[in-house]
């Protein structure tokens, strides 16, 4: 009897600790759309919690009409589509070679490969090397010097590991090359796996706030982060901290921004729940 | 491109080293188009991963734009000196370090809990609803979620400040306050990280054998019994592992947040080693000294995930590697 008691209460405990969690999750992200919608006034009042109040698309139409922020998100789209095809097509083309067990020198790139997650120059060198290239204000310099994450291409080589060898074998007898059997069988069927460090990729593209801060400088070229960035966070370095920054910029107009800025994401979300689930399990156990 | 098979008759009856080289050029070339698919990864990784450790020996020089890395002079140790007798030094360590270890033992055990307490959840889609809601801010970029943290402490209609002043208290300053610094930044870092950290310990714990928990069952044993002596400890080797692996890493702070949250008014509790690179180098371009303190950070990041390795295989585990 007593067991079955406590048992309950428990269950109960539970529930209640695991509503708390999902709340605790939700409400931020939650409060930021419905002040998006409510009008300045009732913000300013604090009168806003729940739901919106004087629902408006206000915010919304000011910053489509803004000059800066419709280029941001293009700009951030244009980012993410090349930046994300970009890794995915490197990594994939790195790790077939790297999963055929008798490739030449196949210890040495793997040694070599593994080394550079120990071995971090930092920030300053690898900005050298951007500049001497000359990508300082170009997408390259966003896109090449993180082309492959070599987590993510450990992932892809033992996925090629795994897959039956006999296909290659196969089409090898059949007389097709090695780019052939990569860009026409290997891919099309590491397509879940491609989806899983895809995503890990895009989302990479989508929030990357410190390469654009540091290798753009033209403020045509600025993605959203950069725009949110400085609506929110604008003269960090002068004597403006000691004013409230939050109340600088309009709220709403700011919320509107960071909606926008998270559709995409919401929208993969519940569809990339098993790839990411995968992607956080590879990677755990390659760590 | 076939070759004869006469010639490589002949090269076969010479020397050793002579057919290993043989032997090394046939093997190229069977694995020639391979090696082709190979070469925008070995260009990449020289490029953007051992240029920049080739370009740290201007840590050792004074480096000027016009004479570049080559033609820069040689000032050995000079900047590391300058950075170890500044008081600076020590303020970024005590900082770096301490955001690193509140994040690892205050941060550590909630993804744990979260994923024991799902795991007793008997309601499937109540369970997944929760998983799923939990690692949502694992989406959100860091400037939104420095956003919201400092939209939620603003002092004239923030959340938290409004219900502290409806409590009858003064409204406070947080992110002015050094006081509130390390708190905002680990608390905000918990809720980020908790729910994708717990999908691993869900998938240890998927991983314990059925058979216990249907003996246990046999044997009269509730599931409080069952969380305690079976869930608990068969989670108890992916907790170290996860644990060895943190604390190598405790030095890798997330210092693109503390570049959104900090001001002249917390630097002396917010800065980093890295937002101290990031300043001195880019911002006031003295590239030298900047790469000498990267390279210092860098260095003890490593001899910390080397020694929590070492640690983990002395006190009788297996190592991470």
């Amino acid at each position: 009897m007593v067991g079955q008691r406590k048992l309950s209460i428990f269950s109960i405990l539970n529930t209640i600790i695991l509503i708390g969690v999902a709340i605790a999750t939700l409400y931020p992200v939650w409060y930021i759309t419905v002040i998006s919608f409510s009008d300045t006034v009732s913000v300013l009042q604090g009168k806003v919690f729940l739901w919106p109040k004087g629902f408006n698309f206000d915010a919304y139409v000011q910053v489509l009409k803004d000059s800066k922020i419709p280029r941001a998100y293009l700009n951030t789209i244009y980012y993410t589509a090349l930046g994300t095809f970009i890794n995915l097509l490197f990594t994939a083309v790195a790790a077939y070679p790297l999963a055929q067990r008798d490739f030449f020198g196949r210890k040495f790139w793997m040694l070599g490969i593994i080394l550079t997650m120990f071995l971090n120059a930092g920030i300053i060198p690898t900005y050298m090397i951007v500049q001497k290239l000359g990508l300082i204000d170009t997408v390259w310099a966003l896109v090449l010097p993180n082309a492959i994450w070599t987590f993510e291409l450990i992932i892809l080589k033992s996925f090629y590991e795994n897959m039956s060898s006999q296909i290659r074998e196969a089409a090898k007898i059949d007389g097709a090359s090695e780019y052939r059997i990569l860009f026409s069988i290997v891919i099309p069927l590491s397509k879940p796996a491609l989806a899983s460090i895809g995503l890990f990729y895009f989302m990479g593209h989508w929030n990357s706030f410190f390469l654009p801060l540091i290798y753009l400088n033209d403020k045509d070229m600025f993605p959203l982060q950069i725009i949110l960035r400085d609506m929110l966070i604008f003269n960090s370095e002068s004597d403006s901290a000691l004013v409230d920054r939050a109340a600088l910029a309009p709220q709403a107009m700011k919320n509107a921004t960071i909606v926008l800025s998270m559709i995409p994401v919401l929208l993969i979300y519940p569809f990339a729940q098993k790839y990411f689930a995968q992607g956080v399990m590879l990677g755990s156990e390659k760590g | 491109m076939q070759q004869p098979s006469v010639e490589t008759g002949k090269l076969r009856t010479k020397k050793p080293l002579d057919s290993r080289f043989a032997a090394t050029l046939k093997h190229i070339r069977r694995d020639r188009q391979l090696l082709l698919l190979f070469i925008p990864c070995v260009l990449f990784y020289v490029i953007f991963r051992y240029g920049p450790l080739y370009g740290l020996v201007i840590a050792f020089k004074d480096y000027s734009v016009f004479q570049g890395v080559m033609g820069s002079e040689w000032v050995g140790l000079e900047h590391f000196q300058k950075f170890f007798s500044n008081q600076d030094f020590w303020m970024l360590f005590r900082n770096t370090f301490l955001l690193g270890f509140f994040t690892l033992i205050f941060g550590f055990p909630f993804p744990i809990i979260l994923a024991v307490l799902l795991n007793e959840v008997r309601v499937k889609w109540f369970k997944k609803s929760i998983q799923t809601f939990s690692y949502l801010p694992a989406f959100l970029s860091v400037v939104i979620i420095s956003s919201m943290i400092i939209d939620f402490l603003s002092p004239t209609n923030g959340l938290i400040n409004q219900f502290i002043s409806f409590l009858g208290f003064e409204k406070k300053y947080f992110l002015v306050d050094p006081n509130w610094f390390r708190p905002i930044y680990v608390i905000s870092e918990i809720w980020a990280t908790m729910g994708y950290q717990a999908i691993i310990y869900l998938a240890a714990i998927a991983g314990i054998n059925p058979t216990l928990y249907e003996a246990a069952k046999v044997d009269g044993a509730n599931r409080w019994h069952m969380m305690r002596n079976i869930t608990v400890p068969g989670l108890m080797p992916t907790v170290i592992v996860m644990f060895i692996l943190n604390t190598g890493n405790m030095f890798r702070i997330g210092y693109e947040k503390v570049l959104l949250l900090y001001n002249p008014l917390t630097y002396d509790v917010a800065d980093v080693f890295s937002t101290y690179v990031y300043r001195k180098g880019l911002l006031e371009s003295s590239y030298s000294y900047a790469a000498a303190v990267g390279m210092f950070e860098s260095v003890v990041a490593l001899v910390m995930l080397l020694g929590a390795n070492q640690l983990s295989k002395r006190m009788g585990g297996s190592g991470l590697w």
